[in-house]
C-alpha cells in the first residue's frame, strides 16, 4: 500500500517537472534584429521572429516605408517636393501662414494633439514651436562648438512665448486643411509624433495578420503580439543615472500587444558651463524639466504614451500620480534625481526580476 | 505508524521538493537563457561589420562615414565606448556593457555597439 502510493507520489512529481519544463511553448522561429538611422532622428529598432530572414526583411521593409512616410510628414526641419508637411504648415509667406491642405495623417495627428493638450493640461503642447526652436538651435551650436556652448536669452524665450496658444492653430476636418491664425506661431509635434507614428505602424502590422516583432523608436517601444510562442517580451528600462555603472537598467518588463514610452534627460541635451540642459522643456519656467531623470509609461497605445511621458516628466509627482490613476489602462514609473524610483499602483505587477 | 514509515515520508517530501526546485531553475534558465554575453557586435548603418569576443581585451578605432571615429575598448569582459569625434558624446559617456541585448547607440555616426550571446536566448529583447 505504502509502496504504491510512493509510486503514484514520484510519478506523480515527475509528471509536473516535466510539464513545467515543457510549457515554454516553441515555436521553431527565428529572433533576428535590424537598426535604422533614418527616421525621426533617432535610431530605430525592429527586434521579431519569423520562419526566414527573408520573411523578417519582407516586414522590416514595410515597417520602413510607413516610418519613412510619417517622417516626410511630421517633420519641421525638410521641405520634400509635392508633399504638404508640417514644415509647409509652419512656413509664412509675407509675414502670415498659409491656409495649408495636409494629408490625413497630419489631420489625424493634429486632432490627437488638442486631446492631449487638455489630457495634460497643457504640459504637453505642440504649439511651443517657436519656443523649441529657439532651444534647437542654442542646443546644436552647442553640440558643434562646446566652448562656446551658450543658454538662450530668457526675453527671447518669454516673447516666443507669447505665441505658443494651440486655439490658434485652425483645424478643417471638412476640408482637410490647417491654417496658423498667430504669425508668429510654429508647430513642433517631437514630444507626441514618435509614439504616435509607431502606434500607427503597429496597429496596421496587426491588420496585416503579423505578430511576433517589438519596435522601438528612440525610446518609444512597443510590442505586436507575443515574442517566441506565448512568451512576453522582455524589455529592459536603461538607468538614467550615466553615472551609475553597475545598474544597466531600473526595471525589467514582460510587454505583449502593448507599449512602453521613456522621457528621459539623458539622451537629448548640450553642456553650458558645466551643467546638463536636455530637450524636455517645461512651458512654465521655458527650461528644461529638473523633477526626473526620466519617466516610462506602459499602456496599451504608444502613441498616448509618448504624450504622457512627456507631461508627467514636467509635472509633480502628485499630480503627475493622480492622472496616471484616473486614466486608465495606463502605469509609470518615475525615477527622481537621486536615483530613486516611484510606480503607480499597478506598475509592478509588469516587471521582473533578471538573474545576475 | 512505524518509524520506518515517518522516514520514507520524509524523504518522499525531500525527493518531491528537490524536483520542484530543479524544475523551477530550469524554467528560470530557459526563460532567461543567458543573461552575460559572449560578443560585441559593431553595426553601421544597421550593417554588421565586426564582432569582438568579449574574453579578449582589446581597443579597436572604428571608422565610420564623413571620417567618424569611435574607439571600442573591450577589457574585463565589458565593452566601452573610450573616445569618439561625434558632437554629442553620448556613446563616450554610456556604461560598459556586457548582458546580453544592451546596446551603445552612436546617433551622429550611425553606430550600434550591441552584446550578443552563442546561443540567440537570454537577456532582454528591446533595451529602452
Amino acid at each position: 500500500m505504502m509502496r504504491k502510493m510512493r509510486f503514484a507520489a514520484l510519478l506523480l512529481a515527475l509528471l509536473l517537472f516535466c510539464s513545467m519544463v515543457a510549457c515554454k511553448k516553441q515555436s521553431g522561429k527565428t529572433k533576428y534584429s535590424a537598426y535604422y538611422f533614418d527616421y525621426f532622428d533617432t535610431v530605430t529598432t525592429v527586434v521579431g521572429y519569423a520562419d526566414s530572414k527573408d520573411e523578417f526583411d519582407r516586414v522590416c521593409a514595410s515597417i520602413t516605408a510607413q516610418l519613412e512616410e510619417y517622417h516626410r510628414l511630421y517633420t519641421i526641419y525638410n521641405r520634400y517636393e509635392g508633399l504638404n508637411n508640417l514644415y509647409t504648415v509652419n512656413e509664412t509667406e509675407d509675414g502670415v501662414h498659409n491656409v495649408v491642405q495636409v494629408d490625413e495623417k497630419i489631420m489625424d495627428l493634429l486632432l490627437y494633439a488638442k486631446e492631449i493638450y487638455t489630457l495634460t493640461g497643457g504640459r504637453t503642447n505642440i504649439a511651443m514651436g517657436s519656443v523649441l526652436s529657439i532651444w534647437h538651435e542654442y542646443r546644436e551650436a552647442g553640440m558643434h562648438d562646446p566652448a562656446g556652448a551658450e543658454l538662450p536669452p530668457m526675453d527671447a524665450l518669454r516673447a516666443a512665448a507669447e505665441h505658443t496658444d494651440i486655439e490658434q492653430m485652425i483645424l478643417d476636418t471638412e476640408n482637410n486643411t490647417v491654417f496658423l491664425a498667430d504669425p508668429e506661431m510654429r508647430l513642433d509635434v517631437g514630444a507626441i509624433a514618435k509614439g504616435y507614428a509607431v502606434e500607427m505602424v503597429a496597429q496596421q502590422l496587426t491588420a496585416d495578420g503579423i505578430e511576433g516583432y517589438i519596435l522601438n523608436v528612440g525610446g518609444n517601444v512597443r510590442a505586436i503580439g507575443t515574442a517566441d510562442g506565448d512568451e512576453p517580451w522582455s524589455v529592459g528600462i536603461e538607468n538614467p543615472d550615466t553615472e551609475d555603472t553597475e545598474t544597466p537598467y531600473i526595471a525589467y518588463l514582460h510587454l505583449s500587444d502593448a507599449a512602453v514610452v521613456t522621457s528621459g534627460s539623458y539622451q537629448r541635451y548640450y553642456v553650458v558651463d558645466g551643467k546638463n540642459y536636455h530637450h524636455i522643456i517645461d512651458p512654465e519656467t521655458l527650461l528644461p524639466g529638473e523633477k526626473y531623470l526620466a519617466v516610462s509609461v506602459l499602456c496599451r497605445d504608444s502613441a498616448l504614451g509618448d504624450a504622457l511621458s512627456t507631461a508627467l516628466f514636467l509635472m509633480d509627482w502628485e499630480e503627475g500620480r493622480a492622472l496616471v490613476e484616473f486614466t486608465p489602462n495606463v502605469e509609470a514609473m518615475w525615477t527622481l534625481p537621486g536615483g530613486e524610483q516611484k510606480y503607480s499602483s499597478g506598475f509592478e505587477a509588469y516587471t521582473f526580476a533578471m538573474e545576475k | 505508524m512505524g518509524t520506518n514509515d515517518r522516514k520514507k515520508i520524509r524523504n518522499d517530501i525531500i525527493l518531491a521538493v528537490v524536483l520542484l526546485a530543479v524544475a523551477a531553475a530550469a524554467m528560470l534558465f530557459w526563460h532567461f537563457g543567458k543573461v552575460e554575453g559572449d560578443f560585441a557586435v559593431v553595426l553601421i548603418d544597421g550593417v554588421e561589420t565586426a564582432r569582438y569576443a568579449l574574453d579578449t581585451d582589446t581597443e579597436v578605432v572604428i571608422h565610420t562615414d564623413n571620417a567618424g571615429e569611435n574607439t571600442l575598448v573591450i577589457a574585463g569582459g565589458k565593452a566601452y565606448v573610450g573616445a569618439a569625434n561625434c558632437p554629442d558624446l553620448v556613446c563616450a559617456g554610456h556604461r560598459a556593457i556586457s548582458r546580453v541585448g544592451e546596446t551603445i547607440v552612436c546617433l551622429p555616426h550611425k553606430l550600434v555597439i550591441k552584446i550578443t550571446a552563442a546561443s540567440d536566448a537570454g537577456g532582454v529583447d528591446m533595451a529602452a
